[in-house]
């Protein structure tokens, strides 16, 4: 159903008598959707052929029981623009979901236009499956997108693109497409909000089955495409563009899940963190690699989503479910971390080894005004997997005055900040590592 | 359905009427002749509207009512234009109860007198919106800024001369309820800048550990200068959405944002989005007490800070970025050293113009201490 309805009313120039036709438009000869997934937006982008007459020319369009913003409606000759004044806009009054184009033409025929307008309803969303072979080095990523359509408009055949980016919305499209008055009234007045009672009306009873036809006949219709559709990715400013090939029908109520990219072989490490303050005293299992080519990535922005990660156990390719991870934007050449969770076949022990305190210090008093308090730490790593993994042990210190003394040279140090460091260590399959580190706590005098 | 019905204007020969009796309004309502709704201030609407007044000789009676309509009284001024040395107003009463006055008229002799009444009148005004196009490199935009008339006032204009702040008057008729888009204004090729902006103040400072990412604000500044193809008048306040060329003779929208009013010589900035693919990791490196001073009984009454912050800058755009990266240090302070060069905008803020290259990473290091803390 196609409810953005346009009529055109063809008026005699600057005739009181006017003679009035009212005619229905042709069907969109094209249309094309940009979605977005960071707010609730997509800009249509229609083509339709007017016929024109020389003179002054009306076209009324509405708008009922879509999701359309009216502010944003706008109309181009895409063909002889400059024998085409398109003078006004008008929102006549004492109506709803109305607007009328002025159009000066100073010639008649068929004219080519372009209509965008911004509408709510239609959405996205990436998500993703992750295979991990069998060794646990490598990863198959399979990333899908699922578009779906809540606008109150039917779309078929539409050219589908979707925008990955964080746009900056002053006004919900949803409010501006409910409002009584496009531009609302000026503000001495208290606004009624408008409920849309009549909003999706339509859509119990019979409708329902009207809707199920259409959905069959696409099914036949993607039945017949043998390819698999593959994205396009472009940037443009600080966006992502994926444009699907050829066109997609997607009903209102319906969604549609296409494949975004494929890629096996991504080369993972089995990253686990522990940081108390920030965890708690479990483990927790990241999966890591990077955004580039090196990993088979690295051509464009993944957009952030789920991910469900599998494992292969077997020859016959059965899989094991190992976790999932919702996981944020990642940038070309970044790394990636997906945090799949705790875990406990992956066990960080701190111990507290020996704590004292001295180097005491005194004021003219006799009162206390500086120590050291001494700890020393011993941090044992189990791996019980019969993997090897990777391990970064962060230790919080709770203040800036300090000191470290390492009584090993097991694995990796690395001042994070003023009061944290981290450990890396890389156990090999089933085995335990160890390393023991005593910390110097400067208090009072001792701090300066 | 509220159905405007106002503007009686009643003109009463002066012998006929006693005031204290009920009112009887001589109906004789001369056409409303020119007609100006002036817009220039966005804060209350003028409406001029000039009518010819048949007076007769002595006091003349005339009554104006505004049912249904909300204006406001004490701003109705009537001005007679034709014999103002001849017709004098004596004085405006305002009957109870009622929407409406007298203007008490005393004439000479028999006159037919050209009048303008001016009011500011509620539920009428006008908002400006802009659409700029951007080209694909975004140095650019094409910029069309148009006028929305709206009449929510319970009066219809046929037709009246509409004024702004500048430009040409125009006429247009605009009923009761009705909204009206009109290009107002159109300029393409106008130059822009794009600026990344992280502020150290508002912006957490280590991206790990949030759960989504830190969008680092994009904004598009726009010269209100001759050379910008502007600078002819202020820019009007309003709402500005912006669109991209998309290289396939197609756009996508960009974002918007409300711009203020921009007076001639200043700039307009619009924050269109975030990037996600600039990446700032802050972290406070040192902060230790220095110079520290006691009192008698040993306690620290003042001392200096060694501090330092470092920000790691990584640019993961195959394009460059112009980042404008904030920093702020309270009290009394002074940089021991500085990775980069900044500017001191006022005595707590540093602003650094941060020039990226595609896929660098840049390192600010600020070694500072704050002094004479207490």
């Amino acid at each position: 159903m196609n409810k953005f309805l346009l009529f055109m009313i063809v008026l005699a120039a600057c005739e009181a008598q006017a003679k009035v036709d009212l005619v229905t438009l042709p069907v969109r000869d094209r249309v094309q959707l940009t979605i977005y997934n960071s707010a609730d937006l997509t800009l249509v982008r229609e083509n339709r052929a007017l016929t024109l007459v020389g003179g002054l020319n009306k076209l009324q369009f509405s708008w009922a029981n879509t999701l359309i913003d009216p502010t944003s409606l706008e109309m181009r000759p895409l063909e002889n623009a400059g024998d085409i004044d398109i003078m006004a806009l008008t929102y006549p009054p004492r109506t709803v979901n109305l607007g009328l184009w002025n159009i000066k033409s100073a010639r008649g025929g068929k004219v080519p236009v372009e209509i965008d307008y911004l509408t709510s309803g239609l959405s996205w969303r990436a998500f993703y499956m992750g295979t991990l072979t069998e060794d646990e080095k490598t990863m198959r990523l399979e990333g899908y997108v699922r578009a779906t359509n809540n606008s109150g408009e039917d779309y078929a055949d539409a050219e589908t693109r979707l925008i990955v980016g964080e746009i900056n919305l002053i006004d919900q499209i949803r409010m501006l497409a409910q409002r009584q008055y496009p531009y609302d009234r000026p503000s001495q007045y208290p606004v009624s909000p408008m409920v849309m009672k009549g909003l999706f009306a339509g859509r119990a009873g019979g409708k329902e089955l009207e809707v199920l036809e259409e959905a069959v006949a696409y099914d036949s219709f993607a039945a017949e495409m043998p390819e698999t559709k593959e994205i396009a990715k472009e940037g443009l400013s600080e966006y992502f563009l994926y444009t699907i090939p050829g066109t997609e029908t997607i009903p209102n109520g319906w969604s549609k899940r296409l494949p975004s990219f494929d890629t096996n072989g991504i080369p993972v490490l089995n990253l686990y963190k522990y940081e108390e303050e920030r965890y708690g005293k479990g483990v927790l299992r990241f999966l890591n690699f990077k955004n580039d080519t090196e990993h088979k990535l690295g051509e464009t922005p993944i957009p952030g989503g789920m991910l469900k990660v599998f494992r292969t156990t077997d020859e016959d390719g059965h899989l094991a479910y190992e976790g999932q991870s919702d996981f944020k934007y990642i940038p070309v050449n970044e790394d990636v971390e997906l945090n799949l969770g705790y875990v406990g076949d992956v066990v960080v022990e701190p111990k507290l080894m020996d704590y004292k305190t001295d180097r005491f210090s005194f004021d003219s008093h006799g009162n206390i005004d500086g120590w050291d308090e001494i700890s020393t730490w011993k941090v044992e790593i189990k791996n019980t997997r019969d993997l090897p993994v990777k391990v970064e042990i962060t230790r919080n210190t709770g203040m800036p005055n300090w000191d470290i003394e390492r009584r090993d040279s097991v694995g990796k140090y690395e001042k994070v900040d003023l009061d944290s460091m981290k450990f890396t260590v890389e156990p090999e399959p089933r085995s335990n590592v160890e390393f023991t580190y005593v910390l110097t706590k400067h208090f009072g005098r001792r701090a300066e | 359905m509220r159905k405007c019905k106002w503007w009686m204007l009643v003109l009463l020969a002066a012998a006929a009427a006693q005031v204290s009796e009920a009112r009887i309004k001589l109906v004789a309502l001369p056409d409303r002749g020119d007609t100006v709704i002036r817009l220039d201030n966005p804060a209350a609407t003028l409406i001029e509207e000039e009518r010819v007044l048949t007076l007769q000789k002595g006091v003349n009676k005339v009554d104006f009512a505004w049912n249904g309509v909300s204006l406001d009284v004490d701003s109705i001024r009537l001005t007679v234009l034709s014999h103002p040395e001849q017709v004098k107003l004596l004085n405006v009463s305002y009957p109870p109860n009622e929407q409406a006055l007298v203007w008490e008229l005393a004439s000479p002799e028999a006159l037919e007198v050209k009048a303008r009444i001016s009011y500011l009148l509620n539920g009428i005004d006008r908002l400006i919106t802009y659409k700029a196009v951007a080209d694909k490199e975004e140095t650019q935009v094409d910029l069309k800024s148009h006028l929305v008339l709206r009449n929510f006032s319970g009066e219809d204009f046929t037709s009246a001369r509409v004024l702004l702040n500048y430009g040409e008057a125009f006429e247009q008729g605009i009923q009761h309820e009705e909204t009206k888009q009109l290009l107002f204004m159109k300029q393409d090729g106008i130059p822009i800048e794009k600026i990344w902006t992280f502020d150290a103040a508002k912006k957490p400072w280590d991206p790990e550990k949030v759960s989504g990412n830190v969008g680092i604000p994009v904004t598009y500044k726009i010269k209100n200068e001759k050379e910008s193809k502007l600078g002819e008048n202020s820019l009007w306040d309003g709402k500005v959405r912006v669109y991209q060329d998309d290289g396939h003779e197609g756009t996508i929208f960009l974002g918007e944002d409300n711009t203020a009013l921009v007076p001639v010589g200043e700039e307009m900035e619009v924050y269109v989005g975030d990037s996600r693919d600039l990446v700032i990791t802050q972290r406070k490196m040192q902060e230790k007490q220095i110079n520290i001073r006691r009192n008698n009984s040993n306690h620290i009454v003042l001392y200096d800070t060694d501090e330092i912050i470092t920000a790691k800058i990584e640019n993961f755009k195959d394009k460059p970025a112009k980042l404008l990266l904030i920093q702020h240090i309270p009290g009394q302070w002074e940089m021991e050293k500085c990775s980069m060069e900044y500017e001191r905008k006022d005595a707590g803020t540093l602003e650094f113009t941060v020039e990226l290259k595609p896929q660098e990473t840049r390192e600010l290091t600020m070694h500072y201490h704050r002094r004479n803390v207490r």
